[in-house]
């Protein structure tokens, strides 16, 4: 029937002791019944099962090295650092995630519901912060709101303002100036998907809620709210994660979370005090992802037969005031950052920015990531074809190990690959490889996700019939699946290369000499104050980053 | 139809990609095969000198704590007067722990310091190589080591850039240890603690002071400063525009900040100058060469190359610190070293307390404060 059960044969037969065979018996009727019935090739399955292994591997080390770090550093750094530093990322992380949510969800509900001007336009213009990494947000708001920033000259030209407040009143430096910068580029995640969510909505419900007379507003509490929350839920864990992770913005904004402690313990190679901290950061990330999956239990499901898109609300006499709101966050989110960038940009090319160290940068930036985009394509194949089609408790496990580089903060990823290649395989350490090798590990699974989406599409029966043909699982998947979807690997492949793109943490602990790319150009001249350098390598990165930009707003 | 373009153009861009890829990957397996070879060959050191010799060719990897503004001009020259391919790392302080990590899988071959503790920790560690390059003579054996592993070639000085329209000289704080008192509280800023000029200048004073004090000064000053940086750049920028009134900095920042079209209103002042005070403390910046540097003779070459009066002049001038070497010219702003009196304390001496040193500042929570 298959490779397999024949090798079995061939080997029990070779066998004398019965008892030898039966335990192979065992075995193999244990491992059909684990796959059903058709276990899969083993060429795929060997591919999955070692590309799973390897995406886990660095964390795992990590964790490894922070259990031998003793428990005496463990004790002071509990005792100094640890409290310190939990109190700010907590307190980063819930206040960031509270109003991007807000801010995200109301957005989100002005467009989908209600009689904007603009309409659907505004669909797209409102989720384009997505392509601003954050740490070019805070570029452009220290430039804006900086000490001495565009705002600053614009009070000193007003005394009227100076004689209301006595000293310029912001300060971007500071925990509010930060959760501005982190929740102005993070909210298009919740944005989005309360969209789509908002879009599926049955009007149903709502038409029964009013014909009991509930008021607009109690039907927003009491219907689409709780409609909404695994939207919410999936949003709010996205932006917690972003911000458990973010390097590059809470940095140039000089604030200290577990992530950058670690980049800075990292940096100064304190490795031990870096892997006691990253095991912290793992744990907090571990607890965010089971409050959300143990909230998640409670979701209700909405029928999908008798369907009726949902009706537009009236804004009536509210219509100026949420107008303003709409377009107050897309002038902060977008129009301002990117007035900025092409101010400085402009600055930058006429005292001749764009050199051939420039091209240098791009093209270093194109190749890892090129090379990321490449293997993550080819990678994601045979876990996709078998989470999909092979489904068992073996492919699920495999699926969670490939998903844990992505969960966790670059970091980490970081800090693995330079212990495991300084230590194990000096080769290829001071290489831009392993650059590639952490973005893979990093964002694999959104090739994977995209991946199966497509293949999700394609009915399992034509692999049925190509079986039955007697073709083997291998040949199907490239013969066969691999054409059909391909506008989708493709769409992951894109993905994985925009994400590197903007990737800076991992990016900057693991550049070998002589190899900078787009993004660690961006930070180091930023944080020089450089704008004119910083600027047009920030707008090409951004550039880069809205193609795919159409792709993710259809799904 | 356009879905179909966009695939093709991807794949197209991939193809092309992965030839690149291709194509580096043989150049870096090269290098490393390169490297390689120079390892099991022990005897090549001894007749090191009929390497240099040879005619200049491949590359030479140098890790600097530099700011890379002060060294890439320098290091072009270096490519372009040589043909040695130059690598750099600029990654500011942690490149000496990354030379620490990597002890047994070196890869650099020079690295490029601010800070004579840091070089001197790591001769002790046995992860530098001593040398005799020519010309080494020009430098005062107060600034180099024993071995001449690594030497000095510009002065650092530690004092206080201060903003003209905010405060006078005489209103000052005259001494480091002033910086403690409450009267100073958010008006003046400082790095880090993980800032190599500051575990120095932290060396320098717990050999003044002992531990009990300098950590009474660290607690103190961390709560007392208005802004705690990760470099010196913000301090001299931020005072310069007057945002704060003062800053302790490396006496180059304040030469830098009066070069500065705008906020260059500023002066620096020398603390400790009394009669019976410790003065100023000054470290130096300069070069090492590293233990089983994969590119040796390119390394030699790069030593004696910097020890000529024009690149000397070149590596201080771009930074605008003081050539250590009296012989070179110093820039125009600058005070002289014999102008000001300087701690008593030998520079090598910062090497053996380094370590204790990140210690210390960790405790007092310096180490990771950013405010």
């Amino acid at each position: 029937m298959n490779n397999k059960q024949s090798l079995q044969k061939q080997h029990t037969s070779k066998v004398r002791k019965p008892w030898f065979r039966t335990f192979f018996h065992y075995c193999s009727v244990k491992w059909n019944k684990l796959w059903n019935g058709h276990p899969p090739d083993y060429v795929l399955l060997t591919i999955a099962s070692i590309t799973a292994l390897v995406m886990s591997v660095p964390i795992i080390y990590v964790i490894w090295r922070s259990l031998f770090a003793g428990s005496e550093r463990w004790l002071k750094l509990l005792d100094t650092r640890i409290p310190g530093l939990l109190w700010n990322t907590l307190s980063l992380t819930f206040v960031v995630t509270a109003l991007a949510v807000t801010m995200g969800v109301a957005l989100a509900w002005f467009v989908n519901r209600c009689d904007l001007p603009g309409g659907k336009t505004w669909q797209w213009l409102l989720a384009l912060p997505l392509v601003i990494p954050p740490y070019v947000g805070a570029m452009t708001y220290i430039i804006i709101l900086g000490p001495r920033g565009w705002l600053w000259d614009v009070w000193g030209s007003q005394p009227w303002l100076q004689s209301i407040f006595e000293n310029y009143p912001i300060n971007i430096y500071s925990f509010w100036g930060l959760v501005f910068v982190l929740t102005m580029f993070t909210y298009p995640y919740v944005f989005l998907i309360a969209s789509a969510s908002l879009r599926k909505m049955n009007r149903n419900f709502e038409d029964a809620a009013r014909s009991q007379g509930y008021s607009m507003q109690s039907i927003f509490w009491k219907i689409s709210l709780p409609f909404l929350r695994p939207a919410i839920g999936a949003g709010a864990i996205l932006i917690a994660l972003y911000v458990l992770s973010d390097f590059g913005a809470i940095s140039m904004l000089r604030y200290m979370t577990f992530t950058s402690a670690i980049y800075y313990q990292m940096g100064s190679f304190d490795s031990v005090a870096a892997t006691v901290l990253s095991m912290v950061l793992i744990l907090i990330t571990i607890v965010v992802l089971w409050i959300e999956a143990s909230t998640r239990k409670r979701t209700v499901h909405q029928t999908s037969n008798s369907y009726k898109p949902p009706e537009l609300i009236k804004l009536g006499r509210w219509k100026t005031l949420v107008m303003g709101i709409v377009l107050a966050v897309f002038v902060l989110s977008v129009v301002l950052p990117v007035i900025v960038l092409v101010y400085w940009s402009s600055i930058g090319i006429s005292m001749g920015a764009i050199n051939s160290k420039f091209w240098q940068y791009t093209w270093n930036s194109i190749l890892v990531c090129g090379l990321a985009s490449l293997f993550s394509m080819l990678l994601a194949l045979p876990l996709i074809y078998l989470k999909s089609r092979y489904r068992s408790v073996f492919t699920r496990m495999i699926d969670r190990l490939a998903y844990s580089g992505y969960a966790l903060p670059g970091i980490i990823v970081a800090l693995g690959i330079i212990f495991i290649f300084n230590n194990y395989i000096q080769l290829l350490y001071g290489s831009f490889i392993l650059i590639a090798i952490a973005y893979i590990v990093r964002f694999l699974p959104q090739a994977m996700q995209s991946g199966e989406a497509s293949l999700n599409l394609i009915s399992p029966r034509i692999d049925e019939a190509a079986r039955s043909l007697g073709h083997s699982s291998l040949k199907i998947l490239f013969k066969i699946t691999l054409p059909l979807i391909m506008p989708g690997v493709l769409a992951g492949g894109a993905l994985v290369f925009v994400s590197s793109m903007k990737e800076l943490p991992a990016t900057l602990l693991l550049r070998p000499p002589g190899f900078d790319t787009l993004s660690v150009r961006i930070w180091v001249e930023a944080g020089e104050a450089v704008y004119h350098l910083a600027a047009p390598a920030a707008l090409l990165v951004i550039l880069v980053a809205t193609l795919p930009l159409r792709w993710m707003l259809n799904k | 139809m356009k879905t179909r373009n966009i695939v093709l153009m991807l794949m197209l861009c991939f193809v092309m990609v992965f030839a690149a890829a291709c194509g580096s990957a043989g150049s870096t397996n090269n290098e490393v095969n390169q490297g390689g070879a120079a390892e099991p060959t022990p005897q090549e050191n001894t007749n090191g000198e009929a390497a240099v010799e040879e005619p200049l060719s491949g590359e030479l990897v140098v890790y600097s704590a530099r700011n890379e503004k002060f060294v890439d001009a320098l290091l072009q020259k270096f490519q372009d007067e040589t043909g040695i391919t130059v690598k750099a790392l600029h990654a500011g302080d942690a490149v000496v722990n990354k030379i620490i990590e990597e002890g047994n899988n070196t890869q650099a071959d020079v690295l490029i310091s601010n800070d004579v503790g840091s070089m001197e920790h790591l001769r002790l560690q046995g992860l530098l190589q001593g040398s005799e390059p020519e010309g080494i003579e020009s430098i005062d054996p107060l600034y180099r080591a024993e071995d001449n592993s690594w030497f000095g070639l510009s002065a650092r000085s530690r004092v206080l850039i201060y903003n003209k329209d905010l405060i006078t000289e005489e209103e000052l704080p005259q001494t480091i240890w002033e910086l403690t008192d409450e009267k100073w509280k958010d008006q003046f800023m400082i790095t880090r603690g993980g800032n190599g000029s500051m575990v120095a200048h932290v060396s320098a004073l717990r050999n003044e002071w002992g531990d009990e004090k300098t950590t009474e000064w660290l607690t103190k000053v961390k709560d007392n400063a208005g802004a705690i940086t990760d470099g010196h750049g913000d301090i001299r920028k931020a005072v310069g525009a007057g945002e704060y009134k003062f800053g302790l900095v490396n006496n180059y920042y304040y030469h830098q900040q009066l070069n500065e079209p705008s906020d260059n209103n500023v002066g620096a002042l020398y603390p400790d100058q009394g009669e019976d005070e410790m003065g100023v403390f000054v470290n130096a910046a300069g070069v090492a060469l590293i233990k089983g540097a994969p590119n040796e003779s390119n390394a030699q070459h790069f030593l004696e190359w910097i020890l000529l009066p024009e690149n000397q002049k070149e590596f201080s001038f771009a930074s605008k610190e003081v050539p250590l070497n009296p012989e070179i010219q110093t820039t125009e702003e600058a005070k002289r070293i014999s102008d000001y009196k300087t701690m008593s304390m030998p520079l090598n001496k910062l090497g053996e307390v380094w370590l204790d040193t990140k210690e210390l500042i960790e405790k007092a929570g310096l180490d990771l404060e950013i405010k």
